[in-house]
């Protein structure tokens, strides 16, 4: 169980300003689930997400991983970024395989498991290829292996599709759905868009920014029903979904909500 | 409106069938964009050869100040032959081989571990910006007096001399290569387990290495255009000495040898850095 406890971030801006990034945040993340944090930019999902992986101190309140106090990265919470950050001179493979060198598994081990993975993504046949000649959504492929081969307790995913084309995405949510189903790893997933919100999680918490804080919570089954029967298009005409995506909407864009002046998303 | 009806409907077909071999077309370039440069730049420098031999068939000027192309090849067999003040050409470049390669040797040794260290640590990069922003922009001809004064006339001061002017452009880059290292890629180093060694070895270290062959490039490049300055000091051996002994006697054909050979060199080591860039980088500017 993660279990984050009244979390508080402030941090002060470039003009000295104090940010009150994140405002006392309460979430579990329980075994087998996907938590989806949804909201406009400089909502705080993002400095969520970087406290959880331990990138970022809180300034108030804890993070606890089965019991845990979380306050610096390790190879129990898996990573993958909005922007990939494969290294341009290992293979796929070793790429796929760092954590496990980290973890001093020898080569061969590593290249095995490795081999594993990208055949759970859908990369074999990739082991020897060069980063730069994937294409973006196959990086965030190889992205996703390799924050799995440490064998997490958590997958924390920041906007890990925003930046691919819409048919790509789908492909990759399904994919996601496919890896949660067959490992059962427990996920994280920080988006903006609605639709991937309500296709992906097993919860949905609705974040508003200024101060970054949750403002609704809701239980959904759309991913377990796509993982049993994987048609999409039941899923997305069903008026459950609709009438969600409604709600949702509106609490997104509340009349108070000024996120349009300028994001302030924290990197 | 009858577009929903017309729906299905058969596209019509294009008039002209695709020829055998259809016109390639491309997007306006704008600036250089890649295109090749190598032909023009051959066909430049067989020029520039050629308006020598004009200048020189001519008599345009005195050869004593522009000695022609066959006249500066024939002093090069005889110092090839002969030798040159009592050294033979082997001896003159071996030299000055020696000098410039071991000057880059302790150059590196010390350049890239401290620019590493300053691009890490901010105690580090404190005590070192102040010395190395104040003396790097000095001309080397400048301390030269000071080095003579302080370690003599043997090979240490030119070789101190050579590898204080290397030594600023290569810590300077491995510095800059430390700080274009992307937060991302440490975090997600992190969150993967690495310990702080790791981090070093496997992520800062590689990350850096671009910059740091630029910056070995830079300072051999430095280094070569230093060397006639540390062989101003009490030299009887090396391509910069032939040249400054050469000059005494108006011999200007032997300059002109000496300055071909040093471009020769220079553009030989530079090529191979290049090649190494290519073997041990080969993903730069591809990420």
């Amino acid at each position: 169980m993660l279990h984050v406890q009244n979390a508080s971030v402030f941090f002060s801006a470039r003009d000295g300003r104090m940010v009150h990034a994140l405002d006392r945040a309460t979430l579990d993340i329980d075994a087998n689930s996907v938590v989806v944090a949804l909201g406009a930019s400089g909502c705080g999902k993002s400095t969520l997400l970087n406290a959880i992986a331990g990138f970022l101190p809180l300034s108030d309140g804890s993070i606890t991983l089965d019991g845990q106090p979380v306050d610096k990265p390790g190879a129990d919470r898996g990573v993958v970024f909005q922007k990939d950050t494969l290294l341009p001179w290992k293979s796929v493979a070793e790429n796929v395989a760092l954590g496990l060198k980290f973890a001093g598994v020898p080569a061969r081990d590593r290249r095995e498991r490795a081999e594993e993975l990208l055949r759970l993504v859908g990369l074999d046949g990739f082991a020897n290829a060069a980063p730069h000649e994937l294409s973006g959504g196959m990086r965030q492929r190889v992205g996703i292996a390799r924050a799995l081969a440490t064998d997490p307790k958590i997958l924390l995913m920041d906007e890990p599709f925003g930046a691919l084309d819409s048919l790509t995405r789908e492909q990759m949510q399904e994919l996601l759905i496919d890896v949660w189903a067959r490992t059962g790893k427990r996920i994280f997933f920080i988006t903006h868009s609605i639709e991937e919100a309500l296709f992906l999680g097993t919860t949905v918490v609705v974040m508003s920014p200024r101060p970054g804080r949750i403002v609704a919570r809701f239980d959904l089954d759309f991913v377990r029903q796509f993982a049993q029967e994987r048609d999409v298009r039941a899923i997305l005409s069903a008026p459950r979904f609709a009438e969600l995506y409604d709600e949702i909407r509106n609490l997104v864009h509340r009349p108070h909500d000024r996120s349009h002046d300028g994001g302030d998303r924290p990197q | 409106m009858t577009d929903l009806a017309s729906r299905g409907a058969p596209l019509p077909t294009p008039t002209a069938a695709p020829t055998a071999a259809p016109k390639r077309v491309r997007l306006h370039p704008f600036g250089l964009d890649g295109a090749p440069t190598l032909l023009i730049s051959l066909a430049t420098g067989a020029a520039l050869i050629g308006l020598w031999f004009l200048v020189a068939w001519l008599r345009l000027v005195p050869p004593l100040f522009l000695p022609g192309p066959e006249e500066v090849f024939t002093q090069f067999l005889a110092i090839l032959d002969d030798g040159y003040a009592g050294a033979t050409l082997g001896e003159h470049v071996s030299a000055s081989l020696f000098r410039i390669s071991t000057a880059a040797l302790l150059a590196a040794s010390f350049g890239i571990p401290l620019g590493l260290a300053m691009g890490l640590n901010r105690w580090v990069k404190g005590v070192f910006d102040t010395p190395i922003e104040f003396y790097w922009p000095l001309p080397p001809l400048a301390y030269l007096p000071l080095m003579i004064i302080w370690l003599g006339i043997g090979e240490l001061s030119k070789i101190v001399l050579l590898t204080l002017a290397m030594f600023a452009p290569i810590c300077l880059s491995a510095q800059a290569g430390v700080r274009s290292l992307p937060i991302e890629r440490v975090n997600a180093a992190l969150s993967l387990g690495a310990t702080r060694w790791q981090l070093f070895l496997d992520i800062v270290l590689p990350s850096a290495l671009p910059e740091i062959l630029t910056g070995l490039r830079i300072g051999i490049g430095v280094g070569w255009s230093t060397l006639v300055a540390a062989e101003l000091i009490a030299a009887t051996r090396g391509i910069g000495f032939m040249i400054m002994s050469a000059s005494h006697f108006l011999a200007t054909d032997v300059v002109f040898v000496g300055i071909g050979i040093i471009a020769a060199w220079a553009f030989a080591f530079s090529y191979g850095m290049r090649l190494l860039e290519r073997t041990l980088v080969p993903w730069k500017g591809k990420s």
